[in-house]
């Protein structure tokens, strides 16, 4: 008999356990699970900042096997691309001051400022039920949390976490992220909301709250870009084109799906919009 | 503990090769979870107390890289080495092919657990679906294939450190 009994409670025994642990766990201060959580997280980043400078030094050792043609070449067209640059630097400047004399004339307040901090993508971690991307600069680079990520085809996302030398990216094609967005050549705020991720294919957004008189599809598509209402995205942003755009349930507005650049999946480096006022 | 802490850090590693595997498949939208094989070797070869701080330590760690409430890979991968450590006795554990068969079968509810908790946040269930299920095949056959090294690593190592206690329990 007790022997029976023993057996049962060896048996029952990691249950106990487990229940023991659970219960501790749910009333375990919310600091102490924070620090844990970024101790978890700072034990993995170094690897995965070595892991990406490997990379980069092995991009680095195939660009040496080029041929001498080939670096004469790449030169020239960036030489071009210089020359234009410098031309547009310029004409950045004319218009910025501009901007000013008329925000100084108007007694407007000033525009948002911000600093870009370029940094190297370290990991991406795409998967179904989220869309994530691990940067080399966190709080050592002053990375604020919530300030935009963006690259040369538009928006990437927004910072969602800082850490003491990564921060983690929360990308557009991430199906938890909500943007007040404007298609172009109104200025009508829309929803939007990343959606579908397809294997093989470029990411796909939905739009939603879309007026009843705006119209496009895959042959004339247009283009979505941040509205700058909320305050965490500048306006004028690509975020995508949108590809189709349909009546929703209800009748009062419609509904649609934004292609996203096939590019966010490969994105090497980025740049995090620093506000230079923050508050 | 040393058996617990040893087989973490082979879990760490895991942790590690998956993340960078994942950064690598990335451009082409395939995404591997593993969450099986971190639990199966410690719930099915070791005693529970070793077995189970690692699991819950391996589920700490996927939970700090992960956007879900901290705590919730720990809790699922507590709950399945409990439940696998309760009917391992009834298997033939020592059979490689009996290891891989849990770690799919533990990989398969871990997933779906997860995509419940995570659900919610899509904005379509008939958006994400497919993506979802894609994921899960090429994450069982990830596993089946990558399972029997990744247990003989564990086995292997637990030796060299003179942690390992056959079929202690």
């Amino acid at each position: 008999m007790r022997i029976g009994r023993s057996q049962r409670f060896d048996q029952a025994r990691p249950f106990v356990t487990l229940g023991l642990a659970l219960a501790v766990w749910l009333i375990l201060p919310v600091g102490i699970k924070a620090f844990a959580r970024a101790s978890f997280f700072e034990m993995t980043a170094p690897l995965a900042a070595v892991a990406s400078y490997a990379n980069d030094l092995q991009r680095f050792w195939g660009l040496r096997l080029h041929s001498k043609d080939e670096l004469i070449e790449a030169g020239r067209d960036l030489a071009r691309l210089d020359a234009s640059y410098a031309l547009s630097v310029q004409q950045n400047g004319e218009l910025q001051d501009q901007v000013e004399r008329l925000e100084a004339l108007l007694r407007m307040p000033p525009y948002d400022h911000f600093r870009f901090e370029q940094a190297r993508v370290a990991q991406r971690d795409f998967s179904g039920w989220w869309q994530r991307m691990v940067i080399r600069k966190g709080a050592d680079y002053g990375i604020p949390v919530g300030a935009p990520v963006v690259y040369s085809g538009g928006l990437v996302g927004r910072v969602s976490e800082v850490h003491a030398y990564t921060s983690v990216v929360e990308m557009i094609s991430d199906p938890g992220l909500r943007i007040a967005a404007v298609v172009d050549g109104d200025n009508r705020p829309i929803s939007y909301q990343g959606g579908e991720n397809p294997v093989f294919g470029p990411a796909r957004g939905v739009i939603e709250f879309v007026p009843l008189d705006i119209y496009a599809n895959s042959a004339a598509p247009k283009r979505l870009a941040t509205s700058g209402l909320g305050g965490v995205y500048p306006p004028g942003l690509t975020i995508g084109r949108v590809v189709h755009v349909e009546p929703s349930a209800d009748g009062l507005f419609k509904t649609g799906e934004v292609e996203l650049d096939p590019r966010l999946a490969n994105l090497t480096e980025v740049s995090v919009l620093v506000p230079s006022n923050p508050g | 503990m040393r058996v617990a802490t040893v087989l973490f850090l082979t879990l760490y590693l895991l942790r590690v090769l998956i993340t960078e595997l994942n950064h690598t498949l990335s451009g082409v939208h395939v995404w591997i979870f593993a969450g099986g094989l971190f639990i199966a070797y410690s719930a099915l070869m070791l005693p529970f107390r070793q077995g189970f701080a690692a699991s819950v330590l391996a589920g700490l760690l996927c939970d700090s890289l992960a956007p879900v409430a901290f705590g919730t890979h720990a809790a699922l991968f507590a709950i399945a080495h409990a439940v696998v450590y309760n009917v391992r006795e009834r298997m033939q554990r020592d059979e490689t092919a009996v290891r891989v068969s849990v770690a799919l079968i533990v990989n398969l509810a871990l997933f779906f657990l997860l995509t419940i908790v995570r659900i919610p946040h899509a904005p379509g269930d008939s958006i994400v679906w497919p993506r979802i299920l894609s994921d899960l095949v090429c994450s069982q056959v990830a596993l089946a294939l990558i399972a029997p090294w990744f247990f003989a690593f564990q086995f292997r190592i637990l030796e060299l450190t003179g942690a390992y206690s056959s079929r202690a329990a």
